[in-house]
């Protein structure tokens, strides 16, 4: 009876039930402080909860394709987003560095859902683990105890915030403007179509034809590929620029340190 | 041709995350939030970099986010280094605190006068006053209603 009635309730709200059974079915059975009577009844409950969340699970399984990419990025674009706003209102700069960490989690994981997983992996690595980590340790060398009055009064908040606002709408409309079909005038055969030399062609390639390439399973070994082949000399040059940005940072410092006086100048080398 | 719906929602994740950085790196004056915003920028500059890579399916956009991230790191280093010295030199994480370095026909930023730190007074929790220790069972402590 429960298999014919199952699939004729929709995957999400199979998967909604299933997620809010388990958390209640786990809430029923870890220990609360309870006895006798109640206990016995709440760990039946929540057995049979768990039960009932397993089968909603087992039933939505194969049915998910299409659903599960959709929502997983709108949970991971909302948590970017909100964070992302959270720093850059938030006073204190300490939270305002631990919420961009929150946003980069949320980046990473709108990367890959977009198919880009050594990126979302890097960000995580890079962004959280090593450039936000440098920034908390500035924060902690210079920041004042207490809220600066600096960090309670912004610059000039009204204007900032209308230019921002100004600009998101029109990048908006800009994006919302792709889904448009172009004017008669801009309209262009592709290229294809043009080296073929042949008008009735399909001008139009199928989009998910072009987004497979980047979802093979080999994704790493072909991105190390395409960046150690076509672009070899880009990355000899970020190179460079890593080893340029090391030697003029401690340069930086150490002559300020001796100019200023407060630290023991620099021992200059003996002629 | 028109981009796939998962792309055009990574556009605007990418806007709007442009967008917030932006607004921050105008209206915050402490230093290293500024640069925290300007990290923002940088990651929603990539997410648009990954959706349009997926839209054409080639790794161009892959390779440049790739780059964005080695320059985010060098920017941060040496930015934060220029940070370091300023608030030795002056103290304060303010960037208000340069403004003599503005152009000559600017008019100079004035504070108005806050209203006082609306931040309650810490409290600490009270330690419950020390006495003497109540004779306790023994037996009582190691007993167990059920293993």
């Amino acid at each position: 009876m429960i298999a014919s009635v199952l699939p004729t309730i929709s995957p999400g709200t199979l998967l909604a039930g299933g997620v809010t059974a388990t958390a209640a079915s786990l809430w029923l059975l870890l220990p609360r402080g309870q006895s006798g009577a109640a206990e016995r009844t709440s760990r039946w409950l929540g057995t049979l909860l768990g039960l009932a969340a397993l089968a909603c699970f087992v039933a939505t399984g194969h049915r998910l394709g299409g659903l599960g990419e959709e929502a997983v990025f709108l949970i991971v674009s909302l948590v970017a987003v909100i964070s992302g706003a959270a720093t850059v209102v938030t006073r204190s700069p300490v939270y305002s560095a631990i919420w961009f960490a929150m946003a980069l989690a949320g980046v990473a994981g709108v990367l890959l859902v977009l198919g880009a997983q050594f990126l979302g992996v890097a960000t995580i690595v890079v962004y959280a683990g090593a450039i936000l980590v440098m920034f908390l340790f500035v924060l902690m060398l210079a920041a004042p105890a207490g809220l600066a009055p600096y960090d309670r009064v912004s610059n000039e908040p009204l204007l900032s915030a209308v230019a921002g606002a100004v600009l998101l709408g029109i990048l908006s409309l800009s994006i919302g403007r792709l889904t448009a079909e172009p004017p008669l005038c801009c309209r262009m055969p592709s290229k294809t179509a043009a080296i073929a030399g042949n008008a009735a062609a399909d001008p139009v390639p199928a989009a998910s034809e072009a987004g497979v390439d980047l979802l093979i399973e080999n994704h790493v070994a072909r991105l190390g590929g395409e960046l150690f082949g076509r672009h070899l000399l880009a990355v000899e040059v970020a190179g460079v620029l890593l080893l340029v940005a090391l030697i003029g940072s401690i340069a930086i410092v150490s002559r300020a340190a001796s100019a200023d006086g407060t630290v023991a100048p620099a021992r200059r080398a003996v002629p | 041709m028109t981009p796939a719906p998962l792309v055009l929602d990574g556009l605007v994740v990418g806007a709007i995350l442009f967008s917030l950085g932006l607004v921050g790196i105008l209206a915050r004056r402490n230093l290293i939030v500024m640069f925290l915003c300007a990290e923002l920028m940088l990651q929603g500059i990539s997410v648009s970099l990954v959706a349009w890579s997926r839209h054409h399916g080639d790794w161009g956009g892959h390779v440049l986010v790739i780059f964005v991230l080695t320059v985010a790191a060098c920017e941060a280093a040496v930015a934060l280094v220029f940070v370091l010295q300023a608030f030795a030199r002056t103290g304060r994480l303010d960037s208000a605190a340069w403004q003599s370095l503005r152009e000559s026909n600017l008019p100079r930023t004035v504070d108005h006068e806050l209203p006082a730190v609306d931040v309650l007074p810490l409290k600490f929790p009270k330690l419950t006053p020390a006495g003497v220790e109540p004779s306790v069972d023994q037996d009582a402590l190691l007993e167990r209603e059920h293993v």
